[in-house]
């Protein structure tokens, strides 16, 4: 795996694996942006972090595919912020991309193994 | 979307509010947390460009992944430079010639009409016969009579040459030209008694009068005599010749048009067809016409017809079939490199499977990573095609400047944006062309599969299809290879050919006496005298001679000949022998060194008082007096009374016999049997209409140190008389052979680029599969093969690619070498002898593109190619 570049692994990691996250956070409980980007960061401990200018667009794709939905909430005191709950088809999407992505890693692992036997 | 950009902009100021509020939280200055914001503000600032996100982020992503390769990229850029090169230089040229509109009005609708036999004998037009086209033709809106000449333009510093035409009224309501200045001649010009008037082309008009409308009404001394100007044609009208600069009325010349049906003294028409009439309809029209004027003039029109062209074929017609070949030749070039790039691309995916496979897991749609893998093409394809039209260009400037006399319309042959609109078009197909089959198979395997064999290296599919674009591309280059050896055998051919004379060393050219200046012939004789014995006084001069005609050239005259007591024609339409009669002074043989079979050349002694005397070529000697001596026999090819029964031959005896020296052209020269008289003997047909002649000067001498010595003998006989056309006979050859030439060499060239791709390719292919089989190689030779056996292996599995080609290959140029028919001489478009050569030549390229790799594998160590697993 030496000729490719880590860092393109490494981008194409974020980019493949951005919707699974945010899908994943957002299944429980409504979250806002700001939270989410937040969650990923403290929850990988750091080692994946998103900048605003990826997060948001992201997030608009997403809803617009119907797989999340985003809802203005007022709470007193606060500025108004857009909640971002998970919906029945992201539900499924969500299912599917985890199993693809454990079959993916599995793949890798079976071929790492084999080439450091 | 109305709604996302404020919506995000407000998302994204919470987001950066609430950061900024949890960085100060945790003690940070204000400075400091802006400063850790700069990225994310720095990002938002470059949204703007990231919307149109996927083909940008494509673009950047490919031309890092090309930089990244830079060896790879180079080669791949280096090549389509060549191929789109190739193309864009010969669009240049088809779209200069071919397809570049003409500024005449309607184009497809102007036809030149020609008398002809019915056996295809072309001929200028009879006045008579005209007149009667004129009234009972119904095809035609216009149709007008025209004449090229060459004129004596005096009154400036020097005496000039230019090239002038007497043109009808309906010559430029036929091309549908409207005068910049001044107007167009008037239907009453057309009739004799017509005022001294003419039109001057705009050229003419910007060089001698510096474009300025006064111009009109001022006079200009032409052959001595005074022409007041009436109108400026636009730069557009280049009718008869590109070069014409002044055309005259043709009531000027009604008067010296011979009273005779028979005669066709150099005039051509040109007519616009009626809106809706097809060049079939106006042909069989014109046919019928011609039909009614036999009947009525056996004598003069029997069997003649009249031959209706297209003015847009006839521009074309030389050039057509070159052109044609040289696209269809740079197509193939084009489709190898294609094919070429198709294979390195394949090649390199398969490299990058595992990279495309882990993007396609991690989301990435098909169509993403086609588009991506296309981005990467095109890209190349793109700075190729670049590359490529400097190239064009620069080839394009270097064909313009070297001036091929044979390829009409070369001065509107450039690079222009026209042009670059193709290159751009063909540059993304060409990349779409060799990045689509690499980019959708790539694409197409299963992603879990290809992890898997990605260690062990290529599948059968991908190698097919690399197979296959070798087969492809050995068979073009074959193709092409087949055409270019048909152009050089058909050159060879040419070069060897018996011209009659010794080209060598010899430089021609004319002076033109205007009637005017010298109405007597004595005169008129005289001073070509003169030149002929004072240019020979000139040191360095060996021989000189002045002719009528100019070998090669094309000019002249023909004339019926007959033998004496030949017996009368059985029947009208019984075709006349016909004769290319010249005036010749006496040492114009050993001038040109024109070989005598039998008798002398032409002596002081020939002159007007003495009997009249001719010199033939051998194969009119051999038709006349077969088996005897044509020495003090006697011929007549000038008549006195007209064409008919009273017509009264002027006999001539021979006195020597000649070799047949080629007057039209090298190749396909038309039939035509040579007459040779004295100067002082001046043909009757020349007394009104004087030739104008050629000087042959054999010397060491440089052309222009040789040019300036007679333009002072000239001018110290007649300073009014300019000297023009200065051309070796070297050059005639030249121009002769100019498109044979030109051929052999772009064909030639387009193979051997064709020949190198193709060759690249089996190497490449083969090299790829010794590197990926290096582990079956190991097994092989640890079971117990030798060294040849593997080489046979490798050697064999090219050899097979390249066998494949061939047979397709030969196929394919057997089918259609016949398109080059036209273009060939002395060879058959089936040659065995080059498809033979050239199949061989493939073989063994093919061979040593084979066995380079096949070498290599022979070196794999059993021991660390079974390792590498």
């Amino acid at each position: 795996m030496q000729h490719i570049a880590s860092r393109v692994l490494d981008r194409e990691l974020k980019k493949g694996s951005a919707e699974l996250l945010v899908l994943s956070l957002v299944e429980d409980q409504p979250r806002h942006g700001y939270d989410l980007s937040k969650l990923i960061e403290s929850r990988s401990g750091g080692v994946l972090t998103f900048r605003v200018a990826s997060l948001y667009p992201l997030l608009y794709r997403l809803e617009k595919r119907g797989w999340i939905q985003g809802r203005w909430i007022e709470k007193a005191g606060q500025r108004r912020r857009r909640y971002y709950r998970l919906t029945a088809a992201g539900a499924q999407v969500l299912a599917s991309q985890r199993s693809t992505w454990k079959e993916f890693v599995e793949a890798i692992n079976r071929i790492a193994g084999v080439e450091h036997a | 979307m109305p709604e996302w950009p404020r919506r995000l902009s407000e998302e994204i100021r919470q987001h950066l509010d609430d950061e900024y509020d949890a960085l100060r939280a945790r003690g940070l200055s204000h400075d400091e947390t802006m400063r850790r914001l700069a990225g994310d503000l720095d990002e938002l600032a470059s949204m703007r460009t990231r919307r149109i996100e996927s083909a940008a982020l494509d673009l950047r992503y490919a031309a890092r992944t090309l930089r990244k390769n830079l060896g790879f990229t180079v080669v791949v850029m280096l090549t389509l430079a060549l191929g789109i090169g190739a193309t864009t230089a010969v669009f240049t040229v088809v779209d200069g010639v071919l397809l570049r509109p003409y500024a005449y009005r309607d184009m497809n609708r102007i036809v030149t009409l020609m008398e002809t036999t019915r056996r295809g004998q072309i001929m200028s037009v009879a006045w008579q016969n005209f007149q009667d086209w004129r009234a009972q033709n119904e095809a035609f809106e216009h149709l007008g009579l025209y004449r090229g000449m060459v004129l004596n333009l005096t009154g400036g510093e020097q005496p000039e040459r230019i090239i002038g035409s007497l043109a009808s009224s309906d010559v430029f309501k036929a091309l549908g030209l409207d005068a910049i200045a001044g107007r167009a001649f008037t239907p009453q010009e057309d009739d004799p008694g017509a005022p001294r008037v003419a039109i001057v082309s705009e050229r003419l008009w910007r060089s001698h009068f510096g474009g300025e409308p006064s111009a009109i009404g001022r006079t200009i001394a032409l052959n001595d005599e005074p022409y007041t100007i009436v109108g400026v044609m636009p730069a557009g009208m280049r009718f008869p010749s590109r070069t014409t600069d002044v055309w005259l009325p043709l009531g000027l010349f009604v008067r010296t048009f011979p009273p005779d049906r028979g005669a066709h003294p150099g005039l051509f028409a040109v007519a616009k067809l009626k809106p809706g009439t097809s060049v079939e309809r106006a042909s069989a029209d014109m046919d019928a016409i011609a039909r009614r004027i036999e009947q009525q003039h056996p004598m003069s029109n029997a069997d003649h017809t009249v031959a209706v062209t297209p003015y847009a074929d006839q521009i074309v017609q030389n050039v057509r079939p070159a052109l044609v070949a040289l696209a269809c030749a740079v197509a193939f070039v084009l489709l190898i490199v294609c094919a070429n790039l198709a294979n390195l691309m394949l090649a390199r995916a398969d490299g990058r499977l595992r990279e495309l496979a882990i993007r396609q897991a991690l989301g990435a749609s098909r169509w993403r990573i086609v588009q991506q893998l296309l981005t990467e093409a095109v890209l190349v394809a793109i700075g190729g095609g670049a590359l490529g039209a400097l190239l064009a260009w620069w080839a394009v400037a270097a064909f313009v400047a070297s001036r091929p006399a044979t390829i009409p319309r070369i001065d509107q042959i450039a690079v222009d944006g026209r042009v670059l609109v193709f290159t751009a078009i063909v540059s993304i197909a060409t990349g779409v062309a060799f990045g689509l089959a690499p980019a959708l198979r790539a694409t197409s395997i299963d992603l879990l599969a290809s992890l898997r064999d990605a260690a062990r290296g290529s599948h059968g599919g991908g190698r097919r299809l690399r197979a296959m674009l070798v087969v492809g591309e050995i068979a073009l280059a074959l193709v092409l290879l087949v055409g270019a050896g048909l152009t050089v055998r058909s050159f060879a051919a040419l070069a060897a050919l018996d011209l009659g004379f010794d080209p060598s060393r010899v430089v021609t050219m004319r002076v033109s006496l205007p009637n005017a200046r010298y109405p007597e012939v004595a005169r008129w004789v005289a001073f070509h005298r003169d030149v002929a014995a004072r240019v020979a006084a000139i040191p360095g001069v060996d021989a000189v001679g002045l002719n009528s005609a100019t070998p090669l050239e094309g000019g002249g005259s023909e004339s019926e000949v007959r033998y004496e007591g030949q017996p009368p024609p059985r029947s009208a339409s019984e075709e006349a022998t016909t004769c290319l009669f010249q005036a010749a002074t006496p040492d114009y043989f050993r001038a040109m060194g024109i070989g005598f079979v039998r008798g002398r050349a032409f002596t002081e002694r020939d002159d007007a008082a003495a009997a009249p005397i001719a010199i033939v070529e051998e194969a009119l000697a051999r038709k006349f007096f077969p088996g005897a001596d044509p020495i003090g026999k006697r011929i007549a090819f000038e008549f006195t009374g007209g064409h008919n029964a009273a017509a009264r031959p002027v006999w001539r005896e021979i006195v020597g016999v000649v070799r047949h020296v080629r007057h039209y052209a090298l190749v396909r020269e038309p039939d035509n049997l040579e007459v040779y008289v004295p100067l002082e003997q001046l043909p009757i047909w020349f007394l009104d209409r004087r030739p104008t002649m050629t000087l042959f000067v054999r010397t060491p001498l440089e052309p222009p140190q040789l040019v300036a010595s007679i333009r002072r003998v000239v001018s110290s006989i007649d300073p009014q008389i300019p000297v023009f056309g200065v051309l070796t006979m070297a050059g005639y050859v030249g121009q002769a052979t100019e498109q044979p030439r030109l051929n052999m060499a772009l064909l030639g060239a387009f193979g051997a680029v064709a020949l190198v791709i193709a060759t690249v390719g089996i190497y490449g292919v083969l090299s790829y599969l010794v590197g990926r089989r290096t582990q079956e190689i190991g097994i092989r030779l640890a079971l117990g093969a030798t060294r040849g056996d593997v080489l046979r292996l490798i050697v064999g599995h090219g050899m097979a690619l390249a066998f494949a080609g061939i047979a397709i290959g030969l196929g394919g140029a057997w089918a259609i070498t016949r398109l080059l028919g036209a273009l060939l001489y002395g060879v058959s478009p089936h040659d065995p002898a080059t498809f033979a050569a050239i199949a061989a030549l493939v073989a063994a390229v093919a061979f040593a593109a084979s066995y380079l790799p096949g070498r290599r594998a022979t070196r794999v160590d059993p021991i660390i190619a079974l390792r590498a697993e």
